[in-house]
């Protein structure tokens, strides 16, 4: 096989055996890697409403076709569960040399079930698979971790992906960490966590395999010229952190808990100024020539990385001004673990609570809006659970819920994700990915703010076209998160399936087409879906936060703009026609049928 | 010197002047092709051209024969020239130059010279090698200002002229021919035998103070150090080359429509602005607009605009008082107008 290795590697914990499966090609062809691989391999794996915290719940990490093939910004790999944060899938990606060693050990996934007795970490070196103690591990942060693997398998080339005590102590949004990088959002850390398992540690010798190497060097080499052209200038010049000036000034930055969509401290906090002012070095995964991200200096480290994501959420969403503090939170989060989204989300939730005298434990921190101090030292003890920490632990959603009233009307989640720095009110496609996302509220999975920022339709006002056009989108990204692609690349397109399906074929043999793919991504998300209805969805889980239709923007470009309850149904009626669901959102055995998904799926389950 | 140079500068690009990169000399010391050491993620050739696209509409590579020509040629030029290009793919990135061949090889500058200025086929051309990281606009915009009363103009930099950062008039071709067949392979055997004008080194420090134009590399050491200094430069302000914005602004014209065009990201931080007030004739559209704002931050040219100056480039949007987004460059700008010069890719 070319592309794949064709197989599994399944670690049960409990028992601490373990045992390599093959993979058929039809399922990997038709989810491609990835995500898409990640997905049917949960579906198949978790056993129907399994607790997200159970044993038997699969962490599922997933390497891709494109992985290992020189193709710019390939260096990724997926980990897929139930997120104990929404109670859905969670799929999340990093990147870099662990992505690559993952598949240089000669599989496609590796699925870990069970919980070990005491704290442990998996070593995998090639065929051999050991569960080793990781008591010496525990309470260190993932890059510490890291560090203490390698030596203590002397193996300096070894690749780890750890979590941070965070994820030790079921924080729901605890991330798992690689080289800096996080598979950041719902919560993958957090069931790692529960599964007594505090890393993951590589060291694979298996090459990759391409059907047409020299084809696939051409399109490779075509691409990378392409990824230095002015389309990735943002990202090689200035990093995702250039987000935040122009969204402010569009009206369309998240602020003090979404009560407003512009910050009166932008330009302090713009990546201009952090870029002129804070600049340490610029970096990127392996394998890749865009390299975005940005290492800022702070008064207290030499390099930080920071993302816009990161940016928002620490900074105007909180209140906070000064970059100093936010590269200060943006460690934290680094050292402990922890999603900076949904820590952002859940501390802004929790700063307008105090604000209005609903959090009598916040007044010991002081925590308002702006208050640096207090977002500092709130933040150890989320990862740590103790004293309000712990409420906060748990995310938004559930946080509000526990205190009830109207606060829950501002925890800004959707299925209990805390929602990205993309105003929804402002940004009338986004609003609908937002909605209907399988993830939650994610910027990720489907870029429907793409649509917005286009030009090709009116941002601030809602309309049904909105539905195929995030279909398209949703779709689109399951094929960029699958095969993997970084989204940073996307535009270095001319016909993205087109190129891609060429690509495919080359790299597999599989002759391949636009078609095919665009299939493949429709499966994939709607995949994604089945196994959320499978775990109990129901149409109300598809909704924006109260506040998001009930209160008009305040400030700026976009003042007075709001999002009406009759304008969201209206869209996510569309979304359900344009997918050919039904118009309660749930999908037709027709349609399951036409995507090949419940044949694929019971031949799954004989596995 | 403003009204000289107004003049040349009409459209925010030098008038009938083309500029020539000769590639062809030999990088036995560097043990790579200079043309293609990498800064910044990309082969120097490619900066050096996209930056004098922002002053020249036209520009010529001259190349040595054989392999060096067939890889210049993936680079720069727009025509597929592999056969197993991917289908339908245009190549989206690639400036536009004219690639020749040194017709013989080795002849030093003088050969190339003079192949750059046959197929160039302007008036005027400035002619500089590939393996220059800093050039320096401002100064390149003042030695082709002084071509009006000469043939040649030739820096004399630390006692030396400097003739691969000289502009030559087309008309210096048939003597070049000459001295390539007399064998008489140093350009400086030219400046005796036509109007040349030298340029001393105080009026040179005016523009560029270290000399830094003149910085070729010639071993993997020079090499070494250029990256570092190229890094310095980029910390300071994303590129070398800021200093023609103080030659070039001029003052508004008369019209009737003004605007404010707001600069975000890269281009904010390549034109060290937040904003730029434009004053436009009646009727202007925002192509008008990106041709004013070229004209005032030409650094913005062949980057954050597209070489002609009538569109921005393709990582580039333009949104129209924070509320339309606007792809068609035809469209009316309105007085009072805010512009935003933003990234196309909203990714975060
Ligand atoms: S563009 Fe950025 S996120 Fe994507 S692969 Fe490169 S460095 Fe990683």
């Amino acid at each position: 096989m070319y592309g794949f290795h064709g197989r599994l590697l399944h670690v049960d914990l409990n028992t601490g055996g373990n045992s390599w499966l093959d993979l058929e090609q039809s399922r990997l062809r038709a989810f491609l890697g990835g995500v898409g691989l990640g997905t049917s391999l949960l579906y198949d794996f978790a056993p129907p409403g399994v607790e997200p915290f159970s044993p038997a719940n699969p962490l599922i990490f997933t390497s891709a076709p494109l992985v290992g093939t020189g193709l710019t910004t390939t260096a990724k790999y997926a980990v897929v569960t139930k997120s104990p944060l929404t109670g859905f899938i969670a799929d999340s990606l990093s990147s870099s040399f662990f992505a690559l060693e993952l598949k240089r050990i000669g599989l496609d996934a590796l699925v870990i079930t069970g919980q070990a007795a005491s704290a442990a970490y998996v070593c995998i070196s090639d065929e051999k698979v050991e569960i080793r103690d990781g008591s010496r591990l525990w309470g260190k942060s993932p890059s510490e971790s890291e560090s203490m693997i390698r030596s203590e398998l002397k193996d300096p080339a070894a690749r780890v992906a750890a979590i941070g005590p965070a994820g030790e102590n079921r924080v729901r949004f605890a991330t798992i960490s690689n080289e800096g990088r996080h598979a950041g959002r719902g919560g993958v850390g957090a069931v790692m966590g529960s599964k007594n398992l505090k890393a993951v540690a590589l060291r694979g010798r298996c090459g990759v395999s391409v059907a047409d190497p020299q084809g696939v060097e051409e399109i490779a080499e075509i691409v990378r010229r392409r990824s230095l052209g002015p389309v990735t200038d943002k990202y090689r010049n200035i990093g995702t952190v250039a987000n935040l000036a122009v969204f402010n000034r569009l009206g369309t930055l998240p602020t003090r808990n979404f009560q407003q969509s512009t910050f009166e401290h932008a330009e302090a906090l713009s990546g201009e100024s952090l870029t002129e002012n804070n600049f340490s070095r610029r970096h990127g995964c392996a394998s890749c020539t865009i390299r975005c991200e940005r290492l800022f200096k702070s008064l207290s480290r030499d390099q930080q990385r920071l993302e816009y994501e990161t940016l928002f959420a620490l900074g105007p969403l909180c209140g906070i001004e000064e970059p100093e503090v936010v590269l200060q939170a943006a460690h934290l989060c680094d050292l402990y673990g922890l999603d900076t989204i949904s820590t952002g989300g859940t501390l802004a939730w929790a700063m307008e609570c105090a604000e209005k005298g609903l959090l009598a434990e916040a007044n010991d921190f002081g925590l308002r809006f702006g208050k640096a101090e207090a977002l500092l030292a709130i933040i150890p003890t989320i990862a740590g659970r103790s004293g309000l920490g712990a409420l906060l632990a748990e995310g938004s959603r559930r946080a509000a819920a526990e205190i009830g009233g109207e606060t829950m009307h501002w925890a800004m989640h959707v299925k209990g994700l805390e929602l990205p720095g993309y105003e929804p009110r402002s940004l009338k496609t986004m609003a609908l990915g937002l909605a209907v996302s399988p993830r939650g509220a994610c910027h990720n999975r489907s870029g429907a703010y793409e649509v917005d920022f286009s030009g090709q339709v009116d941002r601030l006002s809602a309309d049904p076209g909105r539905g195929a056009l995030v279909v398209a989108s949703e779709n689109f990204a399951a094929v960029l998160d699958s095969l993997i692609i970084c989204k940073f690349l996307r535009k270095c397109f001319t016909d993205f399936y087109a190129e891609a399906a060429e690509l495919f074929s080359k790299v597999t043999g599989w002759p391949s087409s636009s078609m095919e793919l665009h299939r493949i991504g429709e499966r994939i998300h709607t995949l994604k879906k089945l196994f959320n209805v499978r775990e109990g969805w129901q149409p109300e889980d598809d909704w924006l936060p109260a506040r998001v239709l009930d209160e008009t923007l305040p400030t700026g470009v976009v003042q007075g703009v709001g999002l009406t309850a009759g304008e969201l149904r209206e869209m996510i009626q569309a979304y359900y026609q344009a997918r050919e669901w039904d118009e309660n959102g749930f999908i037709p055995e027709k349609k399951l049928k036409e995507l090949g998904i419940s044949t694929m799926q019971n031949e799954n389950c004989k596995m | 010197m403003m009204r000289e140079l107004e003049r040349i500068n009409r459209d925010g690009i030098i008038a009938d002047a083309a500029a020539i990169i000769l590639s062809g000399g030999k990088s036995s010391r560097m043990g790579q092709p200079k043309a293609l050491l990498i800064f910044d993620g990309e082969p120097l050739i490619l900066h050096i051209v996209r930056k004098l696209q922002s002053l020249f509409t036209d520009v010529v590579v001259v190349a040595a024969p054989g392999e060096q020509f067939v890889e210049l040629s993936s680079l720069l030029c727009s025509q597929p020239d592999q056969p197993n290009e991917l289908s339908e793919l245009k190549k989206p990135n690639k400036p536009k130059v004219k690639l020749v061949r040194d017709e013989v090889a080795h002849q030093g500058p003088v050969g190339g010279i003079y192949y750059g200025l046959r197929a160039a086929g302007r008036e005027v051309a400035f002619v500089t090698s590939c393996d220059v990281p800093f050039l320096n606009l401002a100064l390149i915009f003042y030695l082709t200002s002084q071509i009006s009363n000469h043939d040649v103009v030739v820096p004399h930099w630390q006692g030396r002229f400097q003739p691969l950062h000289a502009v030559y008039r087309r008309t210096v071709a048939p003597l070049l021919k000459e001295q390539l067949e007399r064998g008489e392979l140093r350009p400086i055997y030219l400046y005796g035998k036509v109007r040349t004008c030298e340029i001393p080194e105080e009026e040179i420090r005016r523009f560029d103070p270290e000399g830094l134009s003149f910085l070729n590399m010639n071993s993997p050491e020079d090499y070494e150090a250029a990256l570092t200094r190229w890094e310095e430069k980029r910390l300071q302000g994303l590129g070398p080359d800021s200093q023609l914005s103080a030659f070039s602004s001029k003052p508004s014209r008369e019209g009737s429509v003004s605007c404010t065009v707001e600069l975000f990201g890269v281009a904010r931080l390549l034109a060290k602005t937040t904003e730029v007030s434009l004053s436009l004739a009646h009727g202007a559209t925002l192509s008008d607009v990106y041709s004013a704002l070229a004209e005032r931050l030409p650094i913005l040219v062949g980057r954050v605009i597209t070489p002609d100056a009538g569109n921005l480039s393709s990582g580039y949007a333009c949104n129209v008082n924070g509320i339309d987004f606007v792809r068609n460059s035809n469209v009316k700008v309105n007085p009072g107008d805010r512009i935003f010069i933003i990234s196309a890719d909203a990714g975060g």
